[in-house]
């Protein structure tokens, strides 16, 4: 063989290898990401406070309201003031938000418990739906991040409930979305608060449609059980999303965590043991959903005191008996305690999303965990948990390493990409501390971070009612992998994010994108390379690209 | 780079890790559901025992024949795809890879300068608040249009011959492949069973040993390293100046046809490279290839290799690269003339009877010819374009016999030194 003799320039190299950064920590073999807590010096200082009716909720909602596409923040206040912040973050680099304060009308401001973000009446602009201590407020969304309330105008009356959760779905033939607000204990009854829990509302749209919607009948969902967050669900693949509602068992009597029909025309209807439906009671204070299994069937996380519950379809389970067992201890996922000081005692979970935090893939489960405010035989510290998905099925406990362990009590979160990097970054709202605002700088190394896997963010549009595609499935695959994500307005603890849906693809620099629309029609495949922003509108034979502002 | 060549030359054995019994070809690490019945397997591989098994023609790193064809696909974690019958793949011909660290280097420039024309329309197009068209053009060649609009969506319906995420990617028959480190982590687990730590490893995967065949990262980041330095370090191919007058004529008469009958239309004489310097890890990699950030580049300067010299440049100082292609895939293939249009899948994306320009640099040392390795002769595959080479190959045809010969001998003075 030919061979040369010629002097090789290394600029600052050695022959066998670059130098690599170490491996991440030893225990873990997934890239633990690094999140930067940077709240203060990203323009973002806010608490969520109050008494009683203010130990529950603490919501926050990431969407883009002012059209860059970026993810925007408003924050629940209890009795401080909700605020809007318009996020200035440049591309990969630190947060930066500037607060908008004309941006929430006044009245809509006080009291706040949650909000969920939600393009109610089809105009394009994201509405946002404002959950309270008292009259729940429906803004109108605008142009440049302005709101204006539209109660009134949406025939909604926002009754007088403490109002604790909220989700929204289309269903067929319905010009607008239907709403359901879940409430917690209602402090008039006698009793209060014991066994004196508020029923749930479900809204649907009145009349043939037109500009405004109009939630004049509300049809009562009774008996509630104090509900802190609810969902709608399609969880036997009929393509008729359920209401799933978890339940908080400390002021509740005879309760339990539940699932309600809502069928086209006809009123919600609780699934009861007699269709299979097996009691569980927790303290139930949020939900997220995932297909973990890639069976097709979501599973359910359930935050409580003491162990997270994560529910699967049990063998028993048929089309509609749905039948549930608990796997959370078989996945590593119960998060019962503190993983890391001293503090031994149950934990208390809050908002719970399933996401991919280090891009390699495979769904991780944060939980933002606090205690209520001094229940002594839960723990006082106790951090949010960073649950990351492992390559055999289950998850391994992270937060510590990853940087998110803070002595806060965690409430609601918000789960978005604010920087526009792929990396999926988190904020926290919590109980009388400042609002954690976590920056996801990459993987650890011993030296400082390095990128993690490839992703793609990809946004639905579609013309006429519900333009974000709500209820869509997408499907993202690669080579034998296929990602699966469902586009809900609900769950968590009182917050709900609306924008780009985040998929890891790990090791694959490209994937194959299909949608099925929310009337159950499935898209043509979109072939798309991977560490994209995807924009798809339906009808389209390709996909779009989206690039950020450099 | 000794030890790339090492690595390059060496039959690996099971004491080094080959063979996959529990993992496929694919890419993207996956699992089998059983173990094949032997480990070396012509169409689902392992197929070689070592790359200069089959790119040794005329030296190691060079082509190889019909016999080291190999088969392309994607994997199946079904055994019963696993089989012989070549229906879920494609049959390819072994490429040379001598110069393939100038092919790379190009590819990177390219990519970087279609790259910065996106960024411009998106730019302009927030800017003036109306859509933007900008042309696809870097180093002469043409990738059709992307129009940006204010609001940063970009129309990707016009991009030619290049991803749509415009990096060029200059390896493989259909240009799918980024670098040469994808290249050979993918290559090393599909022909051999060995797997690199930097996309099988347990980062990744969870594992250290995906392959189940009792040996925990087989291949190091060094060693792909090594390989990538050995491979990007090989020197060009060059045009030699034939010693019988009467060849040296007829050579001189066919590099004229090459151009009149538009031959040089894709398979461009020459691309400019502004940079000799190689980093490794490159720029454009993803997730599962070691790149930037992941641990420190390392360039190694071309400049300094004894064939750099034998580079002419332009009047802007580029060193010209005499590679004959243009890193642009174009259709091959129409109703008429379709001999080339014999894959019966795609690759990544990318339709059947569409490839990537040969770079012709050496292709008097590498018979057989085409993506299958199925034409004995020149002619016989100039005869066998179609689709955008349609016209050039009807204008071939329409010579005289003796200048299509002439046309021949030019192409037959483009060597692989020995």
């Amino acid at each position: 063989m030919t061979r040369l003799s010629f002097a090789l320039c290394l600029t600052g190299l050695v022959l066998t290898a670059p130098a690599t950064a170490e491996d991440g920590p030893a225990d873990l073999p997934m890239d633990v990401p690094v999140m930067v807590e940077e709240a203060l010096a990203a323009g973002i200082d806010h608490q969520y406070t109050g008494p009683w009716e203010y130990f529950v909720g603490g919501g926050a909602a990431a969407f883009d309201c002012n059209g860059d596409r970026m993810p925007d923040l408003a924050f629940a206040g209890g009795t401080s003031r909700a605020s809007l912040y318009v996020n200035r973050s440049a591309i990969g680099g630190e947060l930066q938000f500037a607060e908008k304060p004309d941006a929430l009308p006044e009245d809509a401001r006080d009291h706040v418990t949650g909000l969920y973000p939600l393009d109610i009446d089809n105009d394009g602009y994201r509405d946002l739906v404002v959950l309270r201590v008292g009259e729940n407020i429906l803004l109108k969304g605008g142009p440049d991040c302005s709101f204006t309330e539209a109660n009134r105008a949406f025939a909604f009356d926002g009754g007088r409930a403490w109002s604790t959760a909220f989700a929204a779905t289309f269903e067929p033939h319905l010009p607008f979305p239907t709403l359901a607000f879940g409430n917690y204990v209602d402090r008039s009854a006698p009793g209060s608060p014991w066994g004196t829990c508020h029923d749930n509302v479900l809204l649907r749209p009145q009349g043939p449609g037109g500009e405004r919607p109009d939630y004049s009948e509300p049809n009562v969902l009774t008996p509630g059980y104090c509900a802190l967050s609810m969902l709608f669900t399609d969880w036997n693949r009929s393509g008729e999303p359920a209401l799933r509602i978890t339940n908080d068992r400390q002021y509740y009597r005879e309760g339990q965590e539940q699932l309600w029909r809502v069928s086209p025309d006809r009123p919600p209807r609780p699934y009861r043991r007699s269709d299979g439906w097996r009691r569980v009671q927790i303290w139930g204070m949020g939900i997220a959903e995932a297909d973990l299994n890639a069976d097709g069937f979501p599973e359910y996380a359930l935050t409580s005191m003491g162990d997270t519950k994560l529910q699967t379809l049990d063998d028993e389970a048929e089309h509609d008996r749905p039948v549930y067992r608990d796997i959370a201890f078989d996945n590593g996922a119960t998060a019962h305690r503190p993983y890391t000081g001293e503090d031994l005692k149950p934990s208390t979970g809050w908002h719970a999303e399933f996401s991919d935090f280090n891009n390699d893939g495979r769904l991780d489960l944060f939980i933002a965990k606090g205690n209520v405010q001094q229940m002594q035989d839960f723990a006082a510290y106790d951090p949010d948990n960073l649950l990351l998905g492992k390559a055999e099925g289950g998850f391994t406990e992270a937060g510590d390493k990853a940087g998110i362990a803070l002595p806060r009590r965690g409430r609601g979160a918000a789960v978005a990409d604010f920087n526009m990097d792929g990396m999926l970054d988190l904020a926290v709202v919590n109980r009388e501390a400042p609002v954690s605002l976590f920056r996801n700088a990459g993987g650890r190394t011993e030296t400082g971070t390095r990128p993690m896997g490839n992703w793609l963010e990809i946004e639905l549009r579609q013309n006429g009612v519900n333009r974000d595609a709500i209820g869509a499935t997408v499907t993202v695959k690669s080579g034998n992998e296929t990602r699966t994500r469902k586009l809900r307005v609900g769950g968590g603890h009182a917050s709900g994010s609306a924008g780009f849906v985040h998929v890891g693809t790990g090791t694959a620099e490209r994937a194959q994108i299909r949608v099925q629309w929310p009337d159950g029609e499935w898209s043509a495949p979109f072939r798309v390379f991977a560490n994209n922003f995807v924009v798809i509108e339906r009808g389209a034979t390709s996909a779009q690209y989206w690039y950020p502002v450099e | 780079m000794d030890r790339g060549e090492a690595l390059f030359t060496a039959k690996f054995t099971e004491l080094d890790g080959a063979g996959r019994k529990m993992a496929t070809q694919a890419i993207i690490p996956t699992k089998r559901k059983r173990p094949p019945d032997t480990l070396f397997q012509r169409i689902a591989g392992m197929d070689a025992n070592a790359c200069s098994s089959c790119h040794r023609e005329p030296v190691t790193g060079g082509a190889g024949d019909f016999t080291v064809n190999v088969f392309v696909n994607e994997g199946f974690v079904n055994a019963d795809f696993d089989t012989v019958d070549p229906q879920f793949s494609n049959e390819r011909n072994t490429n040379h890879l001598m110069g393939a660290g100038l092919v790379e280097l190009l590819a990177r420039e390219m990519s970087a300068d279609l790259q910065a024309i996106r960024r411009d329309a998106l730019r302009k197009a927030r800017d003036t608040g109306e859509a933007v068209t900008a042309d696809l053009v870097t180093k002469g060649v043409h990738f059709g249009k992307v129009t940006a609009q204010p609001d940063g969506i970009l129309d990707l319906r016009q991009i030619d011959g290049v991803d749509t995420d415009l990096v060029i990617r200059p390896f493989s028959q259909k240009g799918v492949m980024t670098s040469l480190r994808q290249f050979a982590i993918n290559a090393m687990n599909q022909h051999h069973g060995m797997q690199a730590t930097e996309r099988f490893g347990a980062r990744w995967t969870g594992e250290t040993d995906f392959d189940e065949d009792g040996h925990a990262d087989e291949l190091t980041e060094g060693d792909i390293s090594a390989l990538v330095a050995w491979q990007a370090t090989l020197p060009p191919p060059i045009a030699e100046t034939p010693d019988d007058p009467a060849w040296r004529e007829a050579a001189a008469r066919g590099s004229a046809h090459f151009d009149t009958i538009g031959c040089n239309a894709c398979h461009l004489r020459a691309l400019p490279l502004e940079s000799l310097a190689f980093a490794d890890p490159g720029p454009f990699d993803a997730a599962g290839t070691l790149r930037g950030g992941e641990a420190d580049a390392v360039t190694y300067d071309l400049a300094l290799t004894d064939w750099a010299d034998t580079l002419e440049r332009n009047a802007d100082g580029d060193y010209l690269i005499p590679t004959f292609g243009d890193l642009k895939r174009h259709v091959i293939t129409d109703r008429q003339v379709a001999a080339l249009g014999n894959e019966l899948l795609g690759q990544r994306f990318v339709e059947r009877n569409e490839f990537q320009t040969s770079e012709l640099w050496g292709v008097a040392s590498t018979s057989p010819y085409g993506h299958r390795g199925d034409f004995t002769t020149l002619d016989g595959v100039i005869r066998a374009h179609g689709g955008d080479a349609r016209a050039s190959r009807d204008a071939y045809l329409d010579l005289a016999e003796d200048e299509r010969s002439a046309l021949i001998a030019f192409l037959k003075t483009l060597v692989i030194p020995q």
